[in-house]
């Protein structure tokens, strides 16, 4: 290369495409390192507190001699830490990042969406601390305390929804990609559903189903649908190729969003609300066969051809395991929700084996792979260590598949055991326990893997890893746009 | 089991219906006019350039016959380390 | 799709078409389920007893519904002589049905087991009662004190074995100990599915949950 020539500028009309992403990255920066920050302490938080909780299940005996030692308040802390903790913080830092790159514009209202996150974080706080103490509203993923925790997540939550909707209000892109409506969606379901959990006026059944309306789209409205938004970016993203079939990424999200929203009843087959609610909510957990197909077509068939990228990239390796447990669990959801099946697994270890493939092997795996490829880019460094990378995602890979493999089996055995009412109910407990140790023994190995990622990010925010004068995936390739270079090396 | 599957599949049918009448409504109104555009928005010409280690010779000579010379990947593009 | 407002309308309108016929229309049907004369409302204790549950957690392994005994064994187990239905909770704020049985179901345990004195040890330490259990112990909910300071009023729990207080000491409840196994066992719905006039399910005298 001829040492007279001089670089391209970035910014410059030879290189719009970089310039947008720049801005949009630079725009985006402080607020997507602080929900990311908060994410992972709470990711170890909760961990530790689900590590506890595990070992109690086994251990009756350690830790009981204070209130907030027992377990009903540790696994409430780790459920809570964990869904509006981690996986929302590291949610709203994806959400951050990719609606300025995906509508070409710079975030707006960086300010407020900051306000926000720290908001929120109080009020987890105060509502974590205040289930230690034992103020619990009673009611499963909404136990904190709904007039001195909640209303700081809604108004935070409330905040960052207000910068991406301006942010895309200023767009300057031609299209919504289907991101855009996952994120978008997402951000306007959860205020909502939130709320009508929340609500303090409902009695008996209806608080009951109530309880599972929400609970189950905040799984399916919020967790799901920012996690599918990121997933629909990053694969073809990294791919270079866009999705097999955006047709089908269309009917994937009206549908999504028309059936899973009605799926709730299937948390209480059997149980004492009218049969017409929950018939309705096992015919959509089965019509939810479509927009799960239409996902499960588009994300994996893009990957066709391409699988050795697997090798190559982190993110992928992340997100695509973590989109092929979507396609899992949501086929294992539809599977228990049918009468047959829930009458053996109701109840039992299996649903919470169910959960962890739904909120850790989906969920948590696409926000690992979506940090893994967002935080070069705003750092301007790459990731100080392919090593650490490695073990993490080797851990972390190991410990769910332990745990879910280990609670499923003794879920089914305990589900067997107390369908049959001559087997006495200390049997359907015996044979959980070969379980909840291997549970525990998966939980360490995830705790490690944890700590791993933790200590990454720490070095690679700290800036342990050779910084670059040019912006790296902003660098634009001076060679190629000089003429006298013609013929150069690529 | 009988009737509780029917009352299912019937349920059912009457929400794919009203689905399927939705999305019928939003394609006559255009909504789904240019879909191929759309989903290669997120991709600019630095993604289509860049030069993948895992692509085959056919799909990377396919790449540069479609979009130009390819790019080196920065250190640690795929969301890696160096 | 270029247009944002069709798509915020359009995702309002499916979670609003959801609260509809998940929240709103069985709303309105509930407000008819009658309220059955042998149920009470929980008295103050009670209550109290209550609020001490749900404040530690106990229904992420305990439920409280019991199921068809067409569709599973729920009452052939014993935890019931017949399937719950929406009359049997008409004053439980918030629900506290559960999802879990790693522990058994209690919505009928005052039936099963009316002893106050059991309840109490059974939760300064399951252990004492069940060696097999996995549910952890109270210990907090009770007080250990010299046998000479037990104050009037105040309920001993004689507690055998490993878990005995030292000598000269015994375990006393506190009143969140007395007011939880007060709730416990006034945990019971035996009585027949309340009848009332007009069309339903539970006029019918069926649970709520047969199909027809």
């Amino acid at each position: 290369m001829s040492t007279s020539t001089r670089p391209t500028p970035v910014g410059s009309l030879d290189r719009p495409d970089v310039d947008v992403r720049l801005r949009a990255d630079l725009s985006s920066r402080g607020p997507v390192l602080l929900a990311f920050g908060s994410a992972i302490v709470w990711l170890l938080v909760g961990t530790v507190f689900g590590d506890v909780a595990s070992f109690k299940l086994h251990l009756p005996d350690w830790l009981v001699q204070q209130g907030w030692l027992t377990f009903g308040r540790l696994r409430t802390v780790h459920l809570n830490t964990m869904i509006y903790g981690w996986a929302s913080l590291a949610m709203v830092g994806v959400s951050l990042w990719i609606i300025p790159r995906l509508v070409h514009t710079e975030l707006r209202y960086g300010g407020l969406a900051r306000t926000g996150i720290w908001l929120w974080n109080v009020g987890l706080v105060i509502g974590n601390l205040g289930v230690l103490a034992g103020y619990n509203d009673g009611l499963e993923w909404l136990e904190m305390h709904r007039y001195f925790a909640d209303p700081w997540l809604v108004v935070g939550g409330g905040m960052v929804g207000i910068a991406l909707l301006v942010t895309l209000a200023a767009r300057e892109a031609d299209h919504l990609y289907v991101s855009v409506w996952y994120v978008m969606a997402a951000y306007l379901w959860f205020p909502i559903i939130f709320a009508v959990g929340n609500w303090p006026t409902f009695t008996g059944v209806e608080s009951g189903a109530t309880n599972w309306f929400y609970a189950h789209n905040a799984l399916g409205l919020w967790l799901t649908a920012v996690s599918l938004g990121a997933a629909y970016y990053f694969i073809p993203k990294v791919l270079g190729r866009p999705v097999y079939s955006y047709q089908l990424s269309l009917l994937g999200f009206w549908t999504l969003a028309f059936f899973y929203a009605l799926n709730g009843m299937h948390h209480l087959v059997g149980g004492p609300i009218p049969e017409w609610m929950i018939t309705t909510s096992i015919a959509a957990s089965a019509l939810m066969l479509i927009p799960v197909l239409a996902t499960a077509v588009n994300l994996h068939v893009t990957m066709v051809g391409r699988f050795g990228a697997l090798r190559y990239s982190p993110t992928l390796r992340f997100v695509v395991l973590g989109a092929i447990s979507y396609t899992a669990v949501s086929l294992q959801g539809m599977l228990t929700a049918l009468r047959e099946v829930n009458r053996i697994t109701h109840f039992t270890q299996w649903t919470i084996a169910h959960s962890h493939v739904g909120v850790y092997a989906f969920v948590t795996f696409v926000m690992f792979g979506s940090m893994y490829y967002i935080l070069p880019r705003l750092v301007r460094r790459e990731w100080p260590s392919a090593l650490l990378i490695q073990w993490h995602f080797w851990l972390v890979l190991t410990g769910i598949a332990l745990y879910v493999i280990a609670l499923t089996v003794v879920g089914v055995r305990q589900g067997l055991a107390m369908l049959d009412p001559q087997v006495p109910f200390q049997r359907s407990v015996e044979v959980t326990i070969p379980g909840l140790v291997a549970r525990s023994v998966a939980g360490l190995v995830l705790t490690a893997g944890h700590l791993v990622f933790v200590w990454h990010y720490w070095l690679m925010v700290r800036g342990r890893a050779p910084a670059r004068e040019t912006l790296v995936f902003h660098e634009a390739r001076p060679i190629l746009y000089e003429p006298e270079a013609e013929g150069a090396l690529r | 089991m009988f009737p509780s599957s029917l009352a299912v599949v019937l349920t059912g049918l009457l929400m794919g219906g009203v689905a399927l009448a939705a999305f019928y409504w939003a394609w006559r109104r255009g909504c789904f006019r240019d879909l191929e555009a759309q989903s290669r928005i997120i991709l600019d010409d630095r993604d289509y350039r860049l030069h993948r280690p895992w692509e085959s010779p056919e799909q990377r000579l396919d790449r540069e016959l479609h979009y130009g010379t390819l790019e080196p990947p920065g250190p640690g593009e795929w969301g890696g380390a160096a | 799709m270029t247009r944002i407002w069709l798509l915020l309308l359009g995702a309002l309108a499916t979670v609003g078409f959801a609260f509809i016929v998940l929240v709103a229309v069985p709303g309105v049907m509930l407000q008819d389920v009658p309220r059955p004369a042998e149920l009470k409302p929980y008295t103050p204790e009670q209550a109290r007893g209550r609020a001490v549950y749900i404040a530690n957690g106990c229904i992420y392994c305990h439920s409280q519904q019991v199921r068809d005994p067409a569709f599973t064994t729920d009452v052939q187990r014993g935890w019931g002589n017949r399937a719950t239905v929406p009359a049997d909770y008409v004053y439980d704020r918030p629900n506290l049905l559960g999802t879990m049985r790693t522990g058994p179901d209690l919505i009928n345990v005052g039936q099963r087991l009316p002893d106050v004195g059991w309840q109490l040890l059974h939760l300064y330490n399951p252990r004492t009662v069940a060696p097999w259990s996995i549910m952890p112990a109270y210990p907090y909910l009770f007080a250990v004190r010299d046998s000479a300071a037990v104050r009037p009023g105040e309920r001993v729990v004689t507690v055998p074995g490993e878990h005995a207080p030292p000598p000269g000491r015994v375990v006393v409840a506190t009143p969140d100990a007395l007011a939880l196994a007060e709730y416990l066992i006034s945990l019971k719905r035996d009585y027949p599915v309340p009848q009332r006039g007009g069309t339903g399910d539970a006029a019918n005298g069926r649970s709520a949950h047969t199909m027809p």
